[in-house]
C-alpha cells in the first residue's frame, strides 16, 4: 500500500493528539479520584453509585430522626429518675409520718418536703423536647400533659420512629405509664394525696398511701425498664445504620472512585506513551523534510 | 533536411511533454496540503512513425481517483458527522440534566430523608420548614431541567435552521460546479465537486452519484433529489405552527416536498434526532415524573391533617395533565406561606401522632411511578437512559473515527500527494527536458552546418 509522507503526518499527529486525551483523562482522574464524573462515563456504575448515594441519604435522615428520638427518651428517663427519686423520699417520709414518734407539726414539714417533691415530679412529667414538645403527653404533644394536680390529660398513644422507608421502631412513651390507666396507680395525685394526709395529721389516711407508694415505685421503675429497653433498641439501629452507612460508602467508593496507585500507574503510562508519540512525530517530520 | 526538420519537431513536442509533466507534478506539491485535492499524473503518449517521426506527447492530466471508494468515504464522513454531532448534543443533555446541582433523585432522596426527620419531631417548626425548603428545592429543581431541556430544544432547532440554509448554499453550488465540469472538464473542478458532496453527506448523509453523462446527482436519504446535473433544490426550514419546531422541505420550482422524517443521518439528521428523540424523550419522562410526584404526595397528603386538624389539603400544586406538569411545578401556595400546615398527623387524630409524615415517608418507597418503579427510581432511569445514548453516542464516534480512518488512508494511497515521490518526477522531467534541449541543440547545430554547406 502506498503512503505518503502527508498520511504518516497525519497519522503520528492523530496519535499524539489521542495521547494527549489519554493523559488529560488519566491526570483528571488522579486529581478529582474519580473514575465516574457523569453517568456516560459508566452508565451501570453510576446507576449502581446513584442508588447507594440515594440510600445513604434515607439512612442518614433515619439515623439523626433516630438519634433526636434517643435524646427525648434519655430527657424522659432523667424524667422519670426524678419521679421515682421523689417517690423514695416520699414513701420513706410516708413511713416515719405513719410512726407515733413523730407530732403534727414534724408530719407538717414532712407535708412541705413531700410538696416540694411533688412539685419537682410535676415540672419532671411535664419534660419538653428541644423542639418544644411535651415527651410524656402521648401524641397531644403540644399540650400540658400533667396539671396541678397531677391529673393526666394526655393519652397512651407512643410513636414510632422512621428507621426506614418501610420499618419503623418505638420510639416514646406516654405518661399514660404514670397513671391507673397503665394497670398502676395515679402517681402524681398520690403524692399530692401523701401530702395532704400528712399536713392534716390523718395517719389512717397516710398508712393507706404506703402500699400504693410501694406499688409507684415499682411503676415507675418498670416504665424506666421500658425507656432503656427502647433506648437500646435506638442504639442498635444507630449502630446498624453506621454499618449500612459505611458499606454504601463502599460501594460508591467502588464504583465510582479510583485506585490511586492504578491512577498514577496509568498517568505515567500514558505521560511516556505521549512522549514517545511526540518524538516519532518530530523525527518523522524531520524525515520528510524535502532537502 | 526534411527529416533534421522532423528530429527539430520532435524534439520540441518531447520538450512540451515534459514541460507538462513539471507542471503537474509542481501543481501536486502546491496542493500537498489541500483538503480533498487528487493526485494528477501527466498522460505521456509516444507517437508513431520512430524513429525519425514519432515522439512523444502530453494528454490531458489524469486525475487519480476512485469513485466508488470517494463514495463510501462520504457516507463514512456523514456517519462520522452524525455520531459526533449526536454525541455532543447528548453530552450536553446530560450536563444540563445531570449536572450543575443536586439531581432530581438526589432532591427526591433529601426530600424522603427529611419526612422521616419529621417522623421523630412531626410538630417541630424547624424539622417542618426544612422539610418544605426540600420540596421547594424539588420543584425549582424539576422547573429548571424543563427549562433547560426546552432551552435545548430551542437551540437544536435553531441549528436544523441554519444547516438547512447551509445546504441549500452548498446544492447550489454543486449545481454550479457540474455546469462547470460539463462545460471545460476542469480536474479541479471535479476536486471541488467532490468536497461540495462530502460536505453535503456530512450535513445530511445523503447520496452522492456520477450517472454516465458525467453528472452528479444527490439524494436524500427517502429519494427527495437535491441536485441534479445543474438543477439544484432548496432546502427550506419553516415552523411547525403546532409545535414550534423546525419542519424541513426540499422546494425544487413548484414542488415541495416534507422530508423532516427522512433524514436519519449526518449532522442534521443528528439535530433532528437529538430533538425528536432524546429532547422529546427526556421531557416526556421528566413531565410525567413531576406528574407523578405531585399527584402521589398529593393523595398521601389529602388523607392526613395539618398541625390545625384540617385535611384534604395538597402538597404539590395538581398538574391536570401530563404534558407541561414539570414546567409548572410547585409547592401548594398555601402550604408554602404555612409549614404547620405540613399535614404531619392523621385525619382527626392528634398534632403529635407522626401517621401523616410516615405516609409521606412511604411514598418514597412506593412504587407510584409510571412503569411501576419508585419516584427517585425513575428520576435516575431518565438520568441513566441520557448517560446510556451519550455512552452508546460516543462508540458510534470511534467505531465511525475508525471506519474513516481506514478509508482515508486507502484513498490517501490512491489520491494522496507524496512530495518525496513528486520531487523524484520532478526531477525526472527536469532530466528529460535538459536531454531533449540538448537533442533540439545538436540538431539545430547540424541543420546550420548543413546550410552553411549549401
Amino acid at each position: 500500500m502506498r503512503v505518503t509522507g502527508n498520511r504518516m503526518i497525519d497519522l503520528a499527529t492523530g496519535a499524539t493528539a489521542a495521547g494527549q486525551t489519554r493523559v488529560a483523562s488519566a491526570a483528571q482522574e488522579v486529581t478529582t479520584g474519580l473514575r465516574v464524573t457523569r453517568p456516560s462515563d459508566d452508565p451501570n456504575a453510576y446507576v449502581s453509585a446513584e442508588r447507594a448515594k440515594l440510600h445513604k441519604t434515607l439512612v442518614e435522615g433515619s439515623t439523626r430522626a433516630v438519634q433526636t428520638s434517643h435524646e427525648h427518651l434519655a430527657q424522659v428517663d432523667g424524667a422519670l429518675a426524678t419521679i421515682g427519686e421523689s417517690l423514695s423520699q416520699i414513701r420513706s417520709l410516708a413511713i416515719q409520718g405513719n410512726s407515733a414518734t413523730y407530732n403534727a407539726s414534724d408530719r407538717a414539714q414532712m407535708a412541705e418536703q413531700v410538696r416540694t417533691l411533688f412539685t419537682a415530679s410535676l415540672g419532671a412529667a411535664n419534660i419538653r423536647s428541644a423542639e418544644g414538645e411535651y415527651l410524656l403527653a402521648g401524641s397531644a404533644s403540644l399540650t400540658e400533659p400533667f396539671s396541678t394536680t397531677g391529673a393526666y390529660s394526655g393519652n397512651a398513644s407512643t410513636r414510632d420512629v422512621a428507621t426506614s422507608a418501610d420499618t419503623s421502631v418505638r420510639a416514646t412513651v406516654s405518661g399514660s405509664e404514670l397513671t391507673a390507666a397503665s394497670g398502676g396507680v395515679d402517681v402524681l395525685p398520690l403524692m399530692s394525696r401523701v401530702a395532704t394526709a400528712l399536713a392534716t395529721n390523718d395517719t389512717a389516711a397516710l398508712s393507706t398511701t404506703l402500699d400504693e407508694l410501694a406499688k409507684a415505685v415499682e411503676q415507675v421503675g418498670l416504665a424506666r425498664t421500658r425507656v432503656g429497653g427502647s433506648m437500646k433498641v435506638l442504639e442498635s439501629t444507630v449502630t446498624a445504620h453506621a454499618e449500612l452507612t459505611e458499606s454504601l460508602t463502599k460501594t460508591i467508593s467502588n464504583e465510582i472512585e479510583v485506585d490511586s496507585l492504578a491512577a498514577a500507574s496509568n498517568l505515567a503510562k500514558t505521560s511516556q506513551a505521549l512522549e514517545v508519540s511526540r518524538t516519532v512525530t518530530s523525527h518523522l517530520i524531520a524525515l520528510l523534510k524535502p532537502s | 533536411m526534411s527529416d533534421l526538420l522532423s528530429l527539430l519537431s520532435l524534439g520540441s513536442n518531447a520538450i512540451q511533454a515534459q514541460n507538462s509533466g513539471l507542471a503537474i507534478a509542481t501543481n501536486n506539491v502546491a496542493n500537498v496540503n489541500t483538503r480533498g485535492y487528487s493526485r494528477q499524473r501527466v498522460d505521456l503518449n509516444a507517437l508513431m512513425g520512430a524513429p525519425l517521426v514519432g515522439g512523444v506527447v502530453a494528454g490531458s492530466p489524469e486525475r487519480l481517483q476512485d469513485n466508488l471508494l470517494a463514495g463510501r468515504l462520504r457516507t463514512a464522513g456523514g456517519s462520522l458527522s452524525m455520531s459526533t454531532a449526536f454525541h455532543e448534543a447528548v453530552l450536553d443533555i446530560e450536563t444540563r440534566v445531570a449536572s450543575a446541582g443536586p439531581t432530581v433523585h438526589e432532591q427526591l432522596g433529601e426530600l424522603a430523608s427529611r419526612f422521616t426527620e419529621l417522623t421523630a419531631t412531626p410538630t417541630d417548626p424547624f424539622s417542618r420548614e426544612s422539610t418544605l425548603l426540600s420540596a421547594r428545592g424539588l420543584t425549582q429543581g424539576i422547573r429548571r431541567r424543563a427549562a433547560e431541556l426546552n432551552a435545548a430544544q430551542e437551540e437544536a432547532n435553531a441549528r436544523i435552521r441554519a444547516r438547512a440554509e447551509q445546504i441549500s448554499e452548498l446544492a447550489a453550488r454543486l449545481g454550479e460546479t457540474n455546469l462547470a465540469i460539463q462545460r471545460s472538464g476542469d480536474p479541479t473542478a471535479h476536486d471541488e465537486r467532490d468536497r461540495i458532496a462530502g460536505q453535503l453527506t456530512d450535513l445530511t448523509g445523503g447520496t452522492a452519484r456520477i450517472d454516465g453523462d458525467g453528472q452528479m446527482r444527490f439524494v436524500l436519504d427517502g429519494g427527495a433529489v437535491l441536485v441534479d446535473g445543474n438543477h439544484a433544490a432548496a432546502l427550506r426550514s419553516t415552523t411547525d405552527a403546532t409545535t414550534g419546531d423546525q419542519r424541513l422541505e426540499v422546494v425544487a420550482g413548484a414542488i415541495t416536498r416534507d422530508v423532516t422524517a427522512n433524514i436519519t443521518s449526518g449532522s442534521l439528521g443528528a439535530d433532528l434526532q437529538v430533538r425528536d428523540v432524546v429532547i422529546a424523550k427526556a421531557r416526556t419522562d421528566l413531565d410525567q415524573l413531576a406528574f407523578d410526584i405531585s399527584t402521589s404526595y398529593n393523595t398521601a397528603h389529602r388523607a392526613n391533617a395539618g398541625l390545625d386538624g384540617v385535611s384534604g389539603r395538597d402538597m404539590f400544586t395538581q398538574p391536570t395533565q401530563v404534558a407541561g406538569a414539570a414546567k409548572a411545578m410547585a409547592v401548594d401556595p398555601a402550604l408554602d406561606a404555612d409549614p404547620s400546615l405540613l399535614a404531619t398527623a392523621p385525619a382527626g387524630g392528634a398534632v403529635g401522632d407522626n401517621a401523616g409524615a410516615k405516609a409521606l415517608l412511604a411514598v418514597s418507597s412506593a412504587q407510584v411511578a409510571s412503569g411501576g418503579r419508585t419516584l427517585g427510581g425513575a428520576a435516575l432511569d431518565m438520568v441513566s437512559s441520557i448517560g446510556v445514548a451519550a455512552s452508546e453516542a460516543k462508540h458510534d464516534v470511534d467505531r465511525d473515527m475508525v471506519l474513516t480512518e481506514n478509508l482515508s488512508s486507502l484513498r490517501d494511497s490512491l489520491a494522496g500527494v507524496d512530495i518525496q515521490e513528486e520531487l523524484s518526477n520532478l526531477a525526472r522531467f527536469e532530466h528529460a527536458t535538459s536531454a531533449m534541449t540538448r537533442f533540439v541543440s545538436t540538431v539545430d547545430n547540424l541543420l546550420g552546418d548543413l546550410i552553411a554547406k549549401l
